[in-house]
């Protein structure tokens, strides 16, 4: 049992802002009170719940190929010293798993949801997310380039699509469905792209990106999954993609749909040499579509990785940079590339991607629809978040980051014109509240009675990316994990998994078409569910998913 | 400056039409290699499987596995590395000349040839050996395969990968890798890991004579490894964890009798192109698995005085 | 200023880390700090008097004695001042080291100088593998200072370096000059094989004949003005770098063409006689 007196409390969630509230924990909830256990006097503290990462790469092939190819990162950033409570590792571009966990508890983020897992190598992410300590964990399965569930929405077979994706989420363990860059990764598989969301992919007569994103949006809808499609569109990071963006949330038909790091999206211009930022346009578009949420992937200036599934797209930042370049095509579902990067504030692109972010976050008014992330690594590292909050809580602090950017990006960006400043109210809802709800996780983000105990305690600070970078506690499951800047205990987190419908006859269907394409055996292919530690079943919301087979 | 371009093997089964075998004898060394993944197969991308597809096998001998290659270039021993170097030059349209192309045992005309059915592949894919990683220029003479298929996707669609044998060592790699940040060749001495090849290799750290106890699991170096790192070896406390007898279980003070993992220990085992396979284990072991042995001994020392003395939690630069 | 003196007086089993030898380091501290800093034995911490016999203190110029092979780091990082050795040392030897003055009076090992900023190493025995190099994975190697060493060095000499000077009077092995972007290495007992390889930039001169790679181009003779240069440079280290016109000329080859790259390796030819 633990008790926390006196804190001032940042509720979101409850509608509680500000208010000066104590905490009491039992069994690793809140409760309404508790008799007895260590009290912590949290009088003039600033009281968060846990921070929930919704767009995260953090496990599985695609950071470890990124692990391998930066040692010289490894080399120069921090490192944890083993003890005989805690394992070693590095942090850097790339953190190591165990590192991962401490990083992200030691900064008060006690959630994490990695976006990106192809069905194949899934028992590999789940075997790294075992190894990442004290947060709780989740993951999203990438379907819209699974070459199989392509080809019978071709056929028209939209039922037996929609087996076919509930059967691969269960297969993954997965919790949602992850589309990127629809029918492009397959095409990149001839070193082609899609960039237009109404022409036929490489390889098919009559199917293009924008039926994919209509198609799955529909099916991660009816298949009930808590999270709906978690939506990573074409042509990412190119200039004047704003158009693909609108045009792919039309697609959507009205579904709900969670878009994935929008500032990589939110472009104008004609070329390198005309980009600008139209994230007041887009922000505009979605301030009146209640169906879309999104997280920023916001830059921050300096070294990173990027790695993603848009091979396309690092294949050209590799010719762009002339650095090291890493791919990972994976067989009928998707593939990854990785590329080192430097975001300078002199280079003009990166200026204005950096403010992309930051107006997208800005903007967009409603703080329960816009997230904060990096798209970890690729816009800068997860640890790096705090940063990004003492720039949305300070327009002279803002102010002081342009000045040194180039004077072109006058009439590029709108940032210099917005002077909102964000509560610890509204932080509270796009690091915690907001991302908890949409990813559907109503026990996190809360501290009402009943809700997982994952509590944040800051000393109250003027130096806003000082106090976030470092809780005074942080509470994991109500274990106090970090307390004065020390890593006190090393939980383990649980993995949310969800295990939608599909007709018995699904895996018959499959057999066949799957023996047809891999080259290993299909009962391989499926994780077994004893390979998930400590793993929690979340409910769909399909009635049907009561009866599922399995 | 390069990098590593690589897909899965159901990649190249469903899409390769241009396979080259460089330095590698998979007739011999991975016999299920050409039926399973790069020869026989049919897919909806090649529908008419070997026929549609080039195989170009390149090495110092003619081996057992030329005979199912449409195209043989005998490369002049100790000249891969030059070889590959030539090609990356010549695929950019830069001029080398025929006596240097000669040194390497190949005309211009065979590598005019190679080279315009490389551009001419939608997908092509190289595959190099040991021939290749352990000749003189090791790490360099992957590396250039590796480069050459990266620079490759200029033109068009190219992918390379290690034909890696030994059990489960991309295993051992990838785990290492989400643990450490680094494959192999890793020191914890400062109780973080560190990683240099060459100073931490295991082959290094033994033929210098710089460790004072071996533990050693699924590995048997006591036949592989060069005469001074066996002597040493031998001459330490050298613990092995094996089901079978092997040259090094001969030469250690304690052999510890495992379950054969994968036929009696259950686990994960990585393909070569790192796709994880679950080990379903097929018979009953009297012997207890490596994990088990290997965990057993971590509680013990646990329980031991730490040695690591005062140390921060972190350290913000490294040595 | 007097030096601080080190002497080995135990043998190490293992490796012996010791980075905290630096004169850096040393100037700062009392002979009771010297004598209780920290060496990593292994992975044992172990005080520095237990392995060394210290006489002096409060100095940036140290002097060792012993057969050093196992000790690994010595002068790391080091700004100022110097570090002699006399005997064998182990790798990384001024490892990233921005000035000050480091000899060896025996033989040095791998990663002699790697990553180093300025100063210089000399060495009067041989050299180990990655003399001047990056390490594995880093963009740029040595991007400063001088290393000369008077016998052989190893494999990958100058690995993707920068700038800075490498002089080597023994024989090279392979690779030496791979991927170099700036800089310049003088072989003056010529290289084994791939010489220059993959290298963009920068300048390899050979006073021996080499094998080059065959994506080297020809490209005239001369007798360059800046070689001149170098050589009245190097003569302070008792170094001969011909360059007079009546003594011969150097061949030019430019290459990698892989890269393509547009660095230069200049063999000497001596004028018939």
């Amino acid at each position: 049992m633990l008790r926390i007196i006196g804190g001032t409390v940042y509720d979101p969630a409850n509608g509680i802002n500000g208010q000066v509230k104590d905490l009491f924990i039992d069994g690793g909830k809140l409760v309404a009170s508790a008799a007895e256990g260590r009290t912590i006097d949290a009088t003039g503290m600033v009281i968060f719940p846990g921070g929930v990462d919704v767009h995260t790469h953090v496990a599985g092939g695609s950071i470890n190929f990124a692990r391998a190819m930066t040692p010289e990162d490894h080399r120069r950033t921090q490192a944890f010293i083993r003890s005989q409570t805690r394992r070693s590792g590095i942090g850097g571009m790339a953190p190591t798993t165990f590192a991962t966990g401490y990083l992200y508890a030691g900064m008060g983020w006690t959630t994490v949801n990695e976006a990106a897992v192809p069905v194949l190598s899934a028992r590999h992410t789940h075997e790294e997310l075992a190894d990442i300590p004290i947060v709780d964990k989740s993951c999203l399965v990438l379907m819209a380039n699974n070459e199989i569930m392509l080809d019978l929405l071709e056929e028209g077979e939209y039922e037996r699509a929609k087996q076919i994706v509930a059967w691969h989420i269960w297969a993954a363990k997965a919790y949602g469905v992850k589309a990127v860059n629809p029918g492009g990764v397959a095409a990149w598989k001839w070193g082609k792209n899609a960039s237009q969301l109404t022409d036929p992919i490489e390889g098919y007569a009559t199917l293009t990106p924008g039926s994919i994103v209509t198609h799955l949006a529909r099916i991660v809808a009816e298949l009930g999954i808590p999270h709906p499609l978690h939506l990573h569109c074409n042509n990412l990071g190119v200039p004047g993609n704003i158009s693909t963006t609108l045009e792919t949330v039309k697609h959507l038909d009205g579904a709900r749909a969670h878009l994935a790091h929008l500032q990589y999206h939110a472009y104008g211009g004609d070329d390198w040499d005309t980009m600008k930022s139209e994230a007041a346009q887009l922000a505009d578009y979605f301030n009146s579509h209640p169906n879309l949420t999104t997280d920023a992937g916001a830059v921050l200036f300096g070294d990173t990785v990027t790695i993603s599934a848009d091979g396309p797209w690092q294949h050209l930042l590799y010719k762009l940079t002339g650095r090291k370049w890493g791919n990972l095509d994976v067989e009928n579902e998707t593939g990854c590339g990785i590329v080192p990067y430097t975001y300078r504030p002199s280079n003009l692109v990166n200026a204005v991607q950096w403010a992309t972010g930051l107006e997208l976050l800005l903007l967009i008014d409603d703080p329960w629809r816009v997230f904060l992330s990096t798209d970890h690594p690729n816009g800068a590292c997860f640890w790096r978040y705090p940063e990004i909050i003492q720039l949305l809580m300070s327009a002279d602090f803002r102010k002081e980051c342009m000045a040194p950017l180039p004077t072109a990006i006058k009439n590029r960006i709108t940032l210099p014109e917005i002077d909102r400043e964000y509560t610890l109210y509204e932080i509270a809802t796009i690091i915690s509240a907001g991302p908890a709800r949409a990813l559907g996780l109503h026990h996190k983000g809360n501290l009402g009675e009943g809700m997982d105990a994952d509590i944040v305690i800051y000393n109250r600070e003027d130096d806003i990316a000082r106090m976030f970078g470092h809780p005074r506690y942080v509470i994991k499951g109500g274990e106090i994990v970090i307390e004065e800047g020390d890593i006190r205990e090393t939980p383990d987190g649980r993995e949310y998994l969800v295990k939608p419908f599909y007709e018995p006859d699904t895996e018959e269907f499959l057999r066949p078409r799957f023996e047809d394409r891999y080259c290993m055996s299909f009962e391989n292919y499926p994780v077994e569910m004893e390979r998930i530690e400590r793993s929690q079943i979340q409910a769909c919301a399909s009635p049907d998913s009561s009866d599922s087979p399995q | 400056m390069g990098g590593k371009v690589t897909c899965t093997l159901g990649e190249v089964k469903n899409r390769a039409d241009f396979i080259v075998y460089w330095g590698g004898n998979p007739a011999e060394c991975h016999p299920r290699h050409f039926t399973k993944y790069t020869l026989m197969q049919k897919s909806k991308f090649l529908p008419r499987g070997r026929k549609d597809r080039t195989v170009v096998m390149v090495d110092i001998r003619e081996t057992k596995s030329v005979k199912a290659a449409d195209i043989f270039l005998q490369v002049r021993p100790g000249k891969d590395f030059e070889l590959m170097t030539i090609l990356r030059a010549m695929v950019k349209d830069q001029e080398v000349s025929d006596e240097q192309i000669a040194e390497t045992g190949l005309t211009r005309e065979q590598l005019t040839d190679l080279i315009a059915r490389m551009k001419g592949a939608r997908f092509g894919v190289m595959f190099f050996g040991m021939g290749l990683s352990m000749t003189r220029g090791k790490h360099m003479n992957s590396a250039a395969l590796l480069t050459l298929a990266a620079e490759m996707n200029a033109f068009t669609k190219f992918v390379a990968m290690p034909m890696r044998g030994h059990g489960n060592v991309t295993g051992a790699d990838v785990i290492m890798r989400w643990q450490t940040g680094y494959p192999f060749g890793i020191s914890f001495n400062r109780g973080y890991p560190r990683y240099n090849p060459g100073e931490f290799s295991t082959v290094d750290v033994l033929v210098r004579g710089d460790t004072d106890c071996a533990f050693i699991i699924g590995a048997d170096p006591g036949a592989t490894m060069p005469q001074p790192a066996i002597d040493h070896l031998a001459k330490i406390p050298t613990i092995v964890l094996d089901p079978h007898v092997t040259h090094t279980s001969r030469l250690a003070r304690v052999h510890i009798t495992t379950a054969p993992a994968g036929i009696a220990a259950p686990g994960t085992g990585y393909r070569m192109d790192e796709i994880p396979m679950p080990l379903r284990p097929a018979l009953e072991s009297p012997y207890p698995s490596d994990e088990e042995v290997v965990r057993r001994i971590k509680e013990a020392i646990a329980a031991k005085p730490d040695w690591m003395g005062q140390q921060p939690q972190m350290l913000l630069s490294q040595i | 200023m007097n030096p601080i003196t080190f002497r080995l007086k135990q043998e190490p089993t293992v490796t012996l880390e010791a980075e905290v030898i630096t004169p850096d380091r040393m100037l700062e501290m009392s002979r009771a700090e010297i004598a209780a800093s920290t060496l990593y034995h292994g992975k044992r911490q172990r005080r520095l008097d237990e392995f060394f016999e210290i006489d002096g203190e409060r100095s940036d110029h140290l002097i060792l004695h012993g057969d050093l092979t196992r000790v690994r780091h010595l002068g790391r990082a080091m700004t100022r001042g110097s570090l002699t050795v006399q005997g064998d040392v182990g790798m990384h030897l001024g490892a990233q080291m921005k000035g000050g003055k480091i000899e060896v009076f025996g033989n040095a090992s791998d990663w002699l100088g790697a990553e180093m900023l300025g100063g210089e190493i000399l060495v009067h025995g041989a050299a180990g593998q990655q003399v001047g190099a990056a390490y594995r994975g880093s963009m740029a190697g040595m991007r400063g200072g001088l290393i000369v060493i008077d016998g052989a060095a190893g494999i990958e000499v100058g690995m993707r370096m920068r700038r800075g000077t490498i002089v080597i009077g023994g024989r090279v092995r392979d690779f030496a000059g791979l991927e170099m972007k700036g800089g310049t290495i003088v072989l003056q007992q010529g290289a084994e094989i791939r010489t220059g390889a993959w290298m963009r930039r920068g300048t390899i001169i050979s006073l021996q004949p080499l094998q080059l790679m065959p994506t080297f181009a020809a490209s005239g003779s001369f007798n360059p003005t800046f070689v001149a240069v170098y050589s009245n440079h190097l003569r302070q280290h008792g170094i001969d770098l011909p360059y007079r016109a009546e003594a011969g000329r150097y061949e030019r080859f430019v290459g990698d063409r892989a890269i393509p790259g547009k660095g230069e390796i200049l063999i000497w030819r001596e004028n018939a006689a």
